[in-house]
């Protein structure tokens, strides 16, 4: 039990360094692909604690509210994750965090961050119900919702969940809001709604998001590592080369329109994850 | 210590230029001048932005919006005037339709000159803009102290 | 049916640096109309004319616009030539086709880029733009400025460029041109981009015709005209096919913008090696008296300048339909029915030059 907190309250403390790091990593190899040198590593921590002193502007109060409770739900799912929890409620809060930072949008009275929120919602229904089945997926295989016996199992789940893992490795550019799935904000502002969800957003707020999506980011790559938690170096290394294809797909991909992020996610999940589950379902009951 | 000029994040307005500087504006993003290597951003967004860039000089029609996205962003921010029409009004001085550079509008902070001003000139400029930033950051936190 | 939203498109916007505003009322994410607003650039430079003498207005005229810069500038000068009957020796006009092909190369290329963040593909930005500094790299070389030439001049050019130079130019351009192909690959055959091109904006041959476009956007609707055709300059020597796709829709715009870079790159090629000996430069006597309309080939298409003198220093008036201002109207019948994803797509199928536009 002291491991399990021990290891949730090192992801609270630790996921917005790695986060931050990665990121800077991101965007040096982004700048790289782009024949550009890039900024330094450290670069998304001095533009965060830049946030920090800046003036927070905002029109009107609810929405820093909504903000702290998209960080504060975030922080509860991946603390849930990394405890050993059940896999059903970090998807949960992880859902409600997200309905915040939505919430926090539309309490702005911007048409852009209208536009931007409409889009996440529509992104959250196409990264839903794979995320669902990623749960179902590893409850089949394993009979258990809890992370900490996933992880405890001898067999990798990679072995049962291919199609699954495929279909998460999909929605993970929605998550992660790369090209071609960055309709609702994107990190650069170059986008026929400024900058989306995030365009009212200024200093605390705008740095309190920013700090959200680390620990979003190292939670998400924290699934991909139960894929494969028996043998952690094969994991680790799996989930970099995960990150590493979706820096290449960001970097090599138009920004897509809804209708088709809407098909295509649910395409894969219904294709890939669905049938992957079936198969697994049977597999497994035939051979107890 | 303050990380402002580490971050500078621009948003770039075309004032009533004549396309020559907000093109040299945005080549300095690109690979040949890479100004994100001092965490220079072009946010777009005026609600993120610590600098502003304005090109070409200020007309009745662009005055409003000039000072609405001076009044967007938020404090400390620095407004660097691009350009020699931005400056002065440049070769466009004597026409009808001018209210004269930015500075009739808004305060500005630095002056880029050059027709058009080069991608060297346009950095120079912002990094001059960072340390006007910084001076604004700390005059910020000496008011705050004292209240 | 959706509630009716307003959402303002500039004239402070992340995908078009320049200042237009359209106010688009959307359903749901369906743009019903598209209000434009103008004005925020509005120089009134032609009326400069009356305080400048004629030819230091050459100046003001290639500041009309900084992209296509050279060409006012020497289509002004063109115009006041045929007033004043001044016949440019034969090196001068080489030289002016040389540098009118290097802005249409890098007006393309600065467009692709555009386009390409339009759609979010930032790489494809960085990597037009990367091959556009190429193109300047020449500019700079042969006139001294990247964007702003100031080489044209009443009676010739400005200054002359050595042989040798045009023959590195010439080398320079020929690797830019290698790089432009693999580029041009990925505008072609990129599934993600195909999908976000193909279909999106159409403007029919007809509609195209009769809400008068020009240039690309007229050649991307399956219209065969190019104004080099008149054989201005020294384009009558030179053998131009224009360029003509049939598909209507944006990614025949594109299509079109890329096939003309690769066009112009090997007519840059063709003058470095054939421009003639000979002067640059033949001075003009006297102030133009009568009038004249002079039609060029701009990037963005058709451009024609009206220049009237009286008989002194100062020219009575001076008019400019850019293309962009021709652009317009078909650019608005395009927007309606769109969805708001296309919308920065779409204004800039048109490769609009709002300081053209509104001078």
């Amino acid at each position: 039990m002291t491991r399990n907190f021990l290891a949730g309250f090192a992801y609270l403390l630790l996921a917005p360094v790695i986060g931050a790091l990665l990121a800077g990593v991101d965007r040096r190899i982004t700048a790289r692909m782009q024949g550009r040198r890039g900024p330094p590593i450290l670069q998304p921590v001095y533009d965060l604690l830049k946030l920090m002193h800046k003036e927070s502007i905002g029109a009107r109060r609810t929405g820093h509210f909504f903000v702290l409770g998209h960080l504060v739900f975030m922080m509860a799912a991946g603390f849930e994750f990394f405890f050993g929890g059940d896999l059903l409620i970090v998807i949960f809060a992880f859902a409600l965090s997200s309905i915040f930072l939505v919430l926090g949008a539309y309490a702005a009275h911007s048409p852009f961050s209208h536009i931007g929120a409409e889009r996440e919602l529509l992104q959250m229904m196409a990264a839903e119900p794979i995320l669902l089945l990623t749960a179902m997926g590893f409850y089949i295989a394993n009979g258990s919702f809890r992370v900490e016996e996933i992880s405890a199992s001898p067999v990798p789940a990679l072995l049962w969940l291919p199609g699954i893992f495929a279909a998460l490795a999909f929605i993970l550019t929605i998550k992660l809001r790369k090209s071609p799935f960055d309709l609702a904000t994107s990190h650069h502002a170059h986008q026929e709604i400024v900058k989306g969800l995030t365009t009212e957003f200024s200093g605390l707020s705008l740095a309190i998001i920013e700090v959200t999506h680390w620990y979003e980011t190292i939670m998400l790559l924290g699934i991909f590592y139960l894929f494969l938690a028996p043998y952690p170096a094969a994991a680790v290394l799996l989930v970099a080369v995960v990150y590493l294809l979706e820096i290449l797909l960001d970097n090599t991909s138009a920004r897509m329109k809804w209708q088709w992020a809407m098909k295509s996610s649910w395409t894969t999940a219904s294709l890939l994850g669905a049938i992957n589950l079936i198969v697994v379902y049977y597999w497994l009951g035939v051979q107890p | 210590m303050s990380f402002l000029k580490r971050s500078p994040w621009i948003v770039h307005y075309d004032g009533a230029s004549c396309n020559g500087c907000d093109i040299e504006v945005l080549a300095c993003l690109t690979p040949r001048y890479d100004v994100e290597r001092f965490g220079v951003v072009n946010t777009g967004n005026p609600k993120h932005a610590d600098i502003l860039l304005i090109t070409g000089y200020i007309n009745e029609q662009s005055q409003p919006v000039v000072k609405a996205i001076y009044e967007q962003m938020p404090e400390p921010r620095v407004v660097v005037a691009v350009g020699i029409c931005a400056t002065s009004g440049g070769i466009f001085r004597e026409c009808y339709n001018t209210k004269g550079g930015v500075d009739s509008t808004i305060p500005v902070d630095v002056y880029v000159p050059g027709c058009a001003a080069r991608p060297e000139s346009i950095i120079d400029g912002v990094v001059k803009a960072i340390a006007v930033l910084e001076e604004k950051h700390l005059a910020m936190k000496k008011a705050r102290a004292a209240s | 049916m959706g509630e009716r939203t307003v959402i303002p498109f500039g004239p402070q916007h992340p995908v078009l640096p320049e200042p237009i505003h359209i106010d688009l009322v959307v359903e749901d994410e369906h743009v019903v109309e598209a209000i434009p607003s103008f004005g925020f650039i509005h120089r009134g430079l032609e009326k400069l004319v009356e305080k400048k003498d004629f030819h230091e207005f050459t100046y003001v005229a290639e500041r009309v616009c900084g992209i296509c810069s050279y060409i006012h500038g020497m289509g002004y000068c063109q115009a006041v030539e045929t007033v004043m009957n001044i016949q440019i020796p034969p090196r001068a006009k080489w030289l002016r086709t040389f540098w009118c092909e290097l802005s249409r190369a890098h007006s393309h290329l600065l467009w692709a880029g555009l386009l390409a963040d339009a759609f979010g593909f930032e790489n494809l930005f960085m990597q037009c733009w990367r091959i556009r500094e190429t193109v300047l790299d020449v500019i700079e070389e042969t006139t001294g400025g990247r964007v702003i030439f100031g080489s044209a001049k009443i009676g010739g050019v400005r200054r002359d460029v050595d042989n040798d130079t045009l023959k590195r130019c010439a080398v320079k351009i020929a690797s830019a041109a290698a790089e432009f192909e693999e580029l041009k690959k990925v505008f072609r055959d990129d599934y993600s981009v195909k999908q976000r091109l193909c279909g999106i904006g159409m403007l029919s041959r007809d509609d195209a015709w009769t809400l008068g476009a020009v240039g690309p956007t007229l050649r991307g609707s399956g219209v065969r005209t190019d104004t080099r055709l008149e054989g201005y300059a020294a384009y009558n020597e030179l053998k131009i096919e224009p360029i003509v796709e049939t598909a209507c829709d944006s990614y025949a715009r594109c299509m079109v913008r890329m096939h003309e870079v690769t066009q112009s790159f090997d007519l840059i090629q063709e003058i470095a090696a054939r421009t003639p000996e000979g002067p640059v430069f033949e001075k003009p006597s006297g102030y133009p008296n009568g009038e004249y309309f002079a039609r060029l080939e701009q990037p963005r298409g058709e451009v024609i300048y009206y220049v009237k003198g009286n008989g002194t220093k100062n020219l009575s008036r001076f008019r400019v339909r850019t293309p962009t201002f021709a652009n317009i109207p078909p650019l608005l019948h395009m927007l309606q029915g769109c969805e708001l994803a296309d919308v920065g797509l779409i204004v800039l199928t048109i490769d609009p030059c709002i300081s053209c536009a509104e001078r």
